[in-house]
C-alpha cells in the first residue's frame, strides 16, 4: 500500500461501506460464472453475491493492489495466483471447510503455482490451440509452423497477447517458455516478426467472431472459444500444437484482507459440488478439473476435442517478472514495423 | 452616486460569479487538475514487480517515449487523425453549409438527422460497421450482386476500415460547429459579394471561409484530438494489427502493468494537444481579426 494514497482515497470514495455479514463480494472473469449458479447459492444460503468482473489478470492484480480488501473471492489464473501468493495478497485456505475438494482431479491440484494447495482451488482449465476451418483449409495443420505460412497471409486470427505470441515462437525453437533470457527473446524475435505480418486479426476477447464471420480460416485461440465454435459447426477442428501448448488453470482464492472469508469458503465448497460444477462447464465449455462433475457431463460435451483434448504437451505459465515488459515492448515494436 | 454604484457593481458581480462558478471549479480541480497532477508525478516514477508505482525519481520513462518505436507510433497516430480530420472537413463542410443555408423549417429536421446516431451506443454502431464490412457482410453482398462486380473485397481489419470507423464516429463533431458558424453569416454579405462581381470561388475564399474559421477550428479540435487517442475502433475494426498511440497507452495500464510509462506517454500526449490547441486558437483569431 505504499503506492499513491491519493488514488486509494479517490477509489475509497466510490467503494462504500464494505461487506456485511450476509454478503459475498466476488471478483471474477467476465463470461465465466453463470448467473444461475450464483442465484442458486443465494437461494440456498441467503448470502447475497455481489459479482464484479475483470477481463485480464493484470486488471485483477491492479485492482486488488489499489482497492485493498473489498473482495472476498477472486479468480486469478495460475501464474497470477503465484505472484499474489508470493506478495502475500492471498489468505490461506481452511481446507477443513472445503470437503468437496475430494471431487477434484489430482492432475489439476498441487501444481507449481501453489504446490501445497494452501491458497488456491482450481475452477476451470483450458489451453491455447489451433482452430482450423476445414472447409477452407485442406492441408494438414499440426503445429505453429503449419499455421504461420505465407500461403495463409491475412487468413489468421490470433490472441492479442504479447506473451502468448512469444511463447509460440519459443516452442517452435524448442526453448523453455518460463525461463526467459534476453538471448532467447532475441532468437524469438525474427520468428515473431515474420508471424505478425501474416496475421489479419489480433483479438483476445472474442477470436471466434472472425472465424465465424468467414474473415479468417485459421486461429490460435483459447480452447473454450474453439469448443464453442465446434459446438456451432463441426467444420471447426481443434488441434493442440505439436511443439507444445500453454495450459492455464484458473483458480479461486481469497484475498488477504477479505471481510467475509467464511462465506467465501462456503461459496468455493458450493462450486465444487459435481452438479454445480457441471452447470459451469456446460455454459463455458472449458476443461472441468472436477472429476465428479465430469462424470455428469453429456457424452457430446466430453467428446468436444477443444474441451478435452486427447493428447498434447501442455505447460502452465510461471510468473516471469520484468521480462513481461520486455515481451510487450518486442511485440509492440514488431507490430508497428509492418 | 451613479458613478459610485457603477464602481461597486463589478466587485459584487465577481463575488456572485465565483459562487456560481464553484461547482465548475470543484469539478475541474477534482477531475482535471488532480488526475493530471497524479499523471505527471507517476510519469517520473518506477514500477515494482506487481506494477505498483514506486516513488523514486527517474527519467527512464521519457527516454523510452522518445525511442524510435514510439515516435513512429506517435507519427502514425497523428497521420490517421489528420486524414480523418481532412475527410471530415471535406465531407462535413458542404453538409454544414447546406443545413446552415436551408430554410428554417428544414434546418431543425436536418440537424436532427446529424444527431440521430448518438441515440445508439457507440460500440453497437461500431459492431454494425463490422456486419457491413466483413467478408460475408452487406457491402460484399452488394458487390457480388453487381453484374461485373469484383470478388469479395477485404474491407474489415484494414487501415481503410479504421479510417471509415473514425470518420463515421467523429463527422458530427465537425458538422455541428461549422454549422454554427455558417448560420451566423449574414446573407447580405454574400449578396454584396456577388453584386460586386465575385465569382463563386471568390465568394467562398474571401467571404465564407474566413467567416467559418471559428467553426472549422472548433471542429478540427473536436475531431483531431479524440481520434488520435481512439483505441476501440483500431482494435475492433482494424483487428489490432497496427498499434496506434491510444492502444499503446491502454496496454501500459492493463496488460503490461507499466503505469509510469503509460503516464509518460500521456503527458507527452497532453503536450501535443496543448500545442494543437494553441495553433488552432491562433488560426481562429486570425480569422476573427480579418472578419
Amino acid at each position: 500500500m505504499k503506492s499513491s494514497h491519493l488514488l486509494v482515497l479517490l477509489l475509497a470514495l466510490g467503494v462504500g461501506a464494505g461487506a456485511r455479514a450476509a454478503e459475498l463480494n466476488l471478483f471474477g472473469w467476465s463470461e465465466y460464472v453463470p448467473q444461475t449458479v450464483i442465484d442458486g447459492f443465494t437461494k440456498e444460503t441467503g448470502i447475497k453475491v455481489n459479482f464484479e468482473t475483470f477481463s485480464s489478470n493484470e486488471e485483477l492484480i491492479a485492482k486488488l493492489v489499489a482497492g485493498g480488501g473489498r473482495y472476498d473471492l477472486v479468480q486469478p489464473s495460475d501464474y497470477a495466483a503465484e505472484v499474489m501468493i508470493r506478495q502475500k495478497l492471498l489468505a490461506p485456505l481452511d481446507r477443513a471447510k472445503l470437503p468437496n475438494l475430494k471431487n477434484l482431479d489430482s492432475a489439476f491440484t498441487n501444481r507449481p503455482h501453489d504446490p501445497a494447495g494452501g491458497f488456491t482451488v482450481p475452477y476451470l482449465s483450458g489451453s491455447v490451440g489451433i482452430v482450423i476451418n476445414t472447409e477452407k483449409v485442406t492441408v494438414p495443420i499440426r503445429g505453429y509452423r503449419d499455421v504461420f505460412q505465407p500461403r495463409f497471409k491475412d487468413r489468421l486470427v490470433v490472441l492479442n497477447d504479447s506473451r502468448e505470441i512469444v511463447t509460440w515462437a519459443l516452442y517452435t525453437l524448442g526453448l523453455p517458455i518460463n525461463t526467459l533470457t534476453p538471448e532467447s527473446l532475441a532468437r524469438a524475435r525474427p520468428i515473431v516478426a515474420d508471424w505478425v505480418k501474416l496475421v489479419k486479426v489480433f483479438d483476445s476477447d472474442s477470436p471466434k467472431t472472425a472465424l465465424l464471420n468467414g474473415d479468417v480460416d485459421l486461429g490460435v485461440v483459447w480452447s473454450g472459444e474453439a469448443a464453442i465454435l465446434w459446438n456451432q459447426n463441426k467444420k471447426f477442428h481443434f488441434v493442440i500444437p505439436a511443439e507444445g501448448a500453454h495450459q492455464f488453470i484458473d483458480v479461486l482464492a481469497i484475498p488477504a484482507g477479505a471481510k467475509n472469508p467464511a462465506a467465501a469458503h462456503q461459496f468455493i465448497n458450493y462450486l465444487l459440488r459435481p452438479e454445480v460444477s457441471q452447470l459451469i462447464s456446460t455454459a463455458f465449455p472449458y476443461t472441468n478439473p472436477n472429476a465428479a462433475a465430469r462424470a455428469l457431463l453429456s457424452p457430446e460435451a466430453l467428446a468436444n476435442p477443444a474441451s478435452y483434448p486427447k493428447t498434447g504437451k501442455l505447460e502452465t505459465f510461471r510468473d516471469i517478472g520484468k521480462m513481461a515488459a520486455a515481451i510487450d515492448r518486442l511485440v509492440t515494436d514488431l507490430k508497428s514495423a509492418r | 452616486m451613479r458613478q459610485a454604484a457603477a464602481r461597486r457593481a463589478p466587485h459584487a458581480a465577481s463575488w456572485r460569479a465565483w459562487l456560481l462558478l464553484m461547482p465548475m471549479v470543484a469539478w475541474l480541480v477534482l477531475f482535471v487538475v488532480v488526475p493530471t497532477t497524479i499523471l505527471f508525478v507517476y510519469s517520473f516514477c518506477e514500477r515494482d514487480e506487481l506494477g505498483r508505482v514506486v516513488f523514486s525519481f527517474t527519467w527512464e520513462n521519457y527516454t523510452r517515449v522518445f525511442d524510435p518505436i514510439y515516435l513512429r507510433i506517435f507519427a502514425r497516430s497523428i497521420g490517421y487523425a489528420a486524414l480523418t480530420t481532412i475527410i471530415c472537413i471535406v465531407a462535413g463542410f458542404p453538409v454544414a453549409f447546406g443545413i446552415g443555408r436551408a430554410r428554417a423549417a428544414w434546418r431543425d429536421r436536418l440537424l436532427l438527422l446529424v444527431m440521430v446516431p448518438f441515440w445508439t451506443s457507440f460500440l453497437i454502431r461500431t459492431y454494425a460497421w463490422i456486419t457491413i464490412l466483413k467478408e460475408e457482410g452487406l457491402l460484399n453482398a452488394v458487390l457480388r450482386a453487381l453484374p461485373f462486380g469484383p470478388g469479395p473485397v477485404d474491407f474489415l481489419y484494414t487501415p481503410t476500415a479504421v479510417v471509415i470507423g473514425l470518420v463515421y464516429a467523429y463527422l458530427p463533431f465537425m458538422i455541428l460547429p461549422i454549422y454554427g458558424s455558417v448560420e451566423k453569416i449574414d446573407g447580405a454579405l454574400l449578396e454584396a459579394a456577388h453584386d460586386l462581381g465575385a465569382g463563386p470561388w471568390r465568394v467562398f475564399t474571401a467571404v465564407i471561409f474566413p467567416l467559418t474559421r471559428p467553426g472549422l477550428a472548433a471542429g478540427t479540435l473536436l475531431v483531431f484530438v479524440p481520434s488520435i487517442a481512439m483505441f476501440a475502433i483500431t482494435d475492433l475494426m482494424g483487428g489490432a494489427r497496427v498499434p496506434l498511440i491510444g492502444n499503446v497507452i491502454q496496454n501500459q495500464f492493463l496488460q503490461a502493468r507499466d503505469w509510469p510509462f503509460g503516464a509518460a506517454l500521456g503527458v507527452v500526449f497532453l503536450a501535443l494537444f496543448a500545442t494543437t490547441y494553441w495553433a488552432l486558437l491562433r488560426f481562429r483569431d486570425r480569422g476573427e481579426a480579418r472578419g
